[in-house]
């Protein structure tokens, strides 16, 4: 009989637990965000809903806090499996004091960290992924090759010339980087048919010298396989990867959106049935490797903390007026 | 006269030179969703997807092909959504666009527009910018920033229908602004300011967004008597500025308020040409009213902290005629 996959794939069932709290205080948080949306505490909303476990399945697989992750807007998920909390999410959205990511500069969307290694993008598509390839030449030249470059994009930016340049690049020189495509077939309203010639992102590869790897962005163990085994072979030093993972997005693009005027309520419900979360969970109940009393009270864990969590955001200040210019231009050198 | 918003303004003009069959419209998200701002909301039902055709993600490639199609007689309406994302494509601008008339000897033209919005409102720093000094800085292309309904239609016929290539900058938070707008057709001539406040005491030069806060000002003031005369320039390039320095040889005063950087922005220019052709009028500096030199922050009260408001344009005004 074959392996259940996360034995093959020599996950623990506490890891797994863990996975699912995250992605419950992912989703726990989007939700909350959108209540703040509407509550004009936090202005601009996008959301990961969907998403969890392509980035939950990537997180896994990265050196949190080692391999460098440039992430792109629609990673809160990826943020949060590689370290960060409910509350940091939340000041950086509602733009208060002590916002990790920017010093409530960057609008919700653009995730950093300098200890998590997440590296900070502009909101510009595509226009982050020549970043990654830097990092990697970095690497490679500072003979640190066992440290990857993982840099996270959707299918829509796989039309930038950014985009194009940082494939060819990272191929020439075969350097140590994962290109994680999470294909969610919308470039906003637009959806994939008129935004990419191919059926598979990851059929473009071919033409950057790289492997193409397709998987189903919803299956967390699938994902983690392709980028567990994109990064081995990034830090062996034998070359980049695409991997595409196709997944959807479960709400719209943002809170500037209105969705129901590109896809039917039908083709979303499709997709709610194929949610990663309760995907994750039937898994779990089925091999019995956790009961509902189990899951339930990670849920409600999940929705307690992030409560708990809105709390504290809401009470913190924004920040002063007088730091506008603080680090606008680094001190001078003495 | 009926009183339409500056997105209405702009579709009737869409719809009216989407009657020359040479006009076509590209860009992200205008097709089947209207496009971001709604301005051509059912476009693609009553034209058809040849005509009005959603581009993936690629702004050098939209401008790059609507500067092909113009070169062969086609006359393409390139919309970037944001004008943050026209970075992307100022190769495409600069090095083509602006100079292909000239470059091939005046063999090749390219009539095309690039409609693109500046704005801000919490969307923070590369989502908040104005480059109109960049895109006005460059010979050979033509620069166009409308403030009402009736230029914003006038205006962007005139574009469609010039011979160069023309960027017509709207603005996020316009697109409800209204105005009278006449039934009958019009277009406004490219080039030509306009004064849209008469006043004795001080002369604002402007355009945009930036002159409905003027004209907010000038009501403040007009309560103390300070009469302020206001000029909406409307274009940019080429920059019409006979109206503001006649205006200013009378009022000797001049403030400028620009939607962008002060060091190097359009405000600069417009000083310039203030100082260069008034210099025998002036009796005080000229005061400039811009952003706060910093990326636009996130958080509200640091926005509101950089951002042009209607305090800072009156505080400029009275200012100058201390």
């Amino acid at each position: 009989m074959q392996q259940p996959p996360h034995i093959a794939l020599g996950l623990s069932p506490e890891q797994l637990l863990a996975v699912l709290g995250g992605m419950h205080r992912s989703r726990a948080v989007d939700d909350r965000l959108w209540q703040l949306s509407r509550q004009g505490k936090a202005h601009f909303v996008i959301t990961a809903a969907g998403h969890e476990a392509t980035q939950f399945g990537c997180a896994l697989a990265i050196n949190a806090g080692r391999d460098y992750v440039v992430p792109y807007y629609r990673d809160m998920a990826l943020a949060m499996a590689l370290g960060q909390s409910p509350l940091e999410i939340l000041l950086h959205a509602m733009g208060r004091q002590g916002d990790p990511a920017s010093g409530g500069r960057q609008m919700f969307g653009h995730f950093s960290s300098r200890s998590l290694r997440i590296v900070s993008g502009s909101s510009s598509v595509g226009s982050h992924v020549p970043h990654a390839v830097g990092l990697a030449l970095a690497m490679r030249i500072r003979g640190e090759g066992n440290i990857a470059a993982a840099t996270f994009f959707g299918e829509g930016a796989t039309a930038e010339g950014a985009w194009h340049e940082a494939m060819t690049i990272a191929g020439i020189h075969q350097l140590p980087v994962v290109f994680v495509c999470e294909n969610n077939y919308y470039a906003i309203s637009v959806p994939q048919p008129r935004e990419v010639p191919v059926e598979d992102v990851a059929a473009k590869a071919a033409g950057y010298g790289m492997p193409g790897v397709v998987v189903d962005g919803n299956d967390l163990f699938a994902v983690y396989a392709a980028a567990r085994a994109a990064l081995q072979r990034a830090r062996n030093g034998d070359g980049p990867t695409l991997l595409e993972c196709k997944t959807y997005r479960l709400r719209p693009h943002s809170n500037a959106d209105d969705d129901r005027k590109y896809r039917s309520a039908a083709e979303v419900e499709q997709w709610r049935q194929r949610d990663p979360i309760p995907r994750l969970e039937r898994y779990l109940l089925d091999r019995h490797l956790a009961t509902d009393a189990e899951i339930s009270a990670i849920r409600q864990a999940a929705r307690d903390e992030v409560d708990e969590a809105t709390r504290i955001a809401d009470a913190t200040p924004r920040p002063a007026v007088e730091t506008i210019f603080d680090h606008l231009y680094g001190d001078q050198p003495a | 006269m009926p009183v339409i918003t500056v997105r209405e303004a702009l579709r009737q003009a869409l719809h009216e030179v989407m009657e020359d069959q040479s006009v076509f419209i590209i860009g992200e998200d205008i097709g089947h969703y209207g496009s971001t701002y709604g301005v051509t909301a059912g476009f693609l039902e009553q034209y058809g997807p040849d005509r009005i055709r959603d581009a993936p993600i690629a702004e050098a490639g939209i401008v790059g092909l609507a500067i092909g199609a113009a070169m062969v007689g086609m006359r393409p309406i390139a919309e970037i959504m944001s004008v943050n994302f026209s970075l992307l494509a100022f190769d495409q601008l600069f090095n083509h666009a602006a100079k292909i008339y000239s470059m091939f000897g005046g063999q090749m033209q390219v009539p095309m527009v690039l409609r693109t919005t500046n704005g801000w409102t919490q969307l923070s720093a590369t989502h908040s910018q104005s480059f109109d000094s960049m895109f006005a800085y460059m010979p050979g292309l033509k620069v166009v920033a409308p403030a009402t309904p009736y230029d914003m239609k006038g205006l962007l016929k005139a574009s469609v229908a010039d011979p160069d290539p023309v960027v017509f900058i709207e603005h996020t938070l316009m697109y409800t602004v209204k105005g009278e707008v006449p039934e009958e057709e019009y277009s406004v001539p490219i080039g030509r300011s306009n004064i849209v406040r008469e006043g004795r005491h001080v002369t604002v030069v402007t355009y945009s967004r930036m002159v409905h806060l003027s004209l907010q000002a000038a009501e403040i003031l007009a309560k103390e008597g300070i009469e302020v005369e206001i000029v909406d320039l409307r274009t940019l390039r080429p920059l019409d500025m006979s109206l503001s320095i006649e205006s200013f040889k009378k009022t000797n005063r001049g403030v400028v308020v620009t939607e962008d950087w002060q060091s190097f922005g359009t405000s600069a220019e417009i000083a310039a040409r203030l100082y260069e052709y008034g210099f025998d009028h002036l009796d005080a500096p000229i005061a400039r009213v811009n952003f706060k030199e910093v990326p636009m922050p996130y958080s509200k009260n640091l926005e509101l902290q950089t951002v042009v408001t209607v305090d800072r344009i009156v505080h400029a005004i009275r200012s100058v005629l201390k």
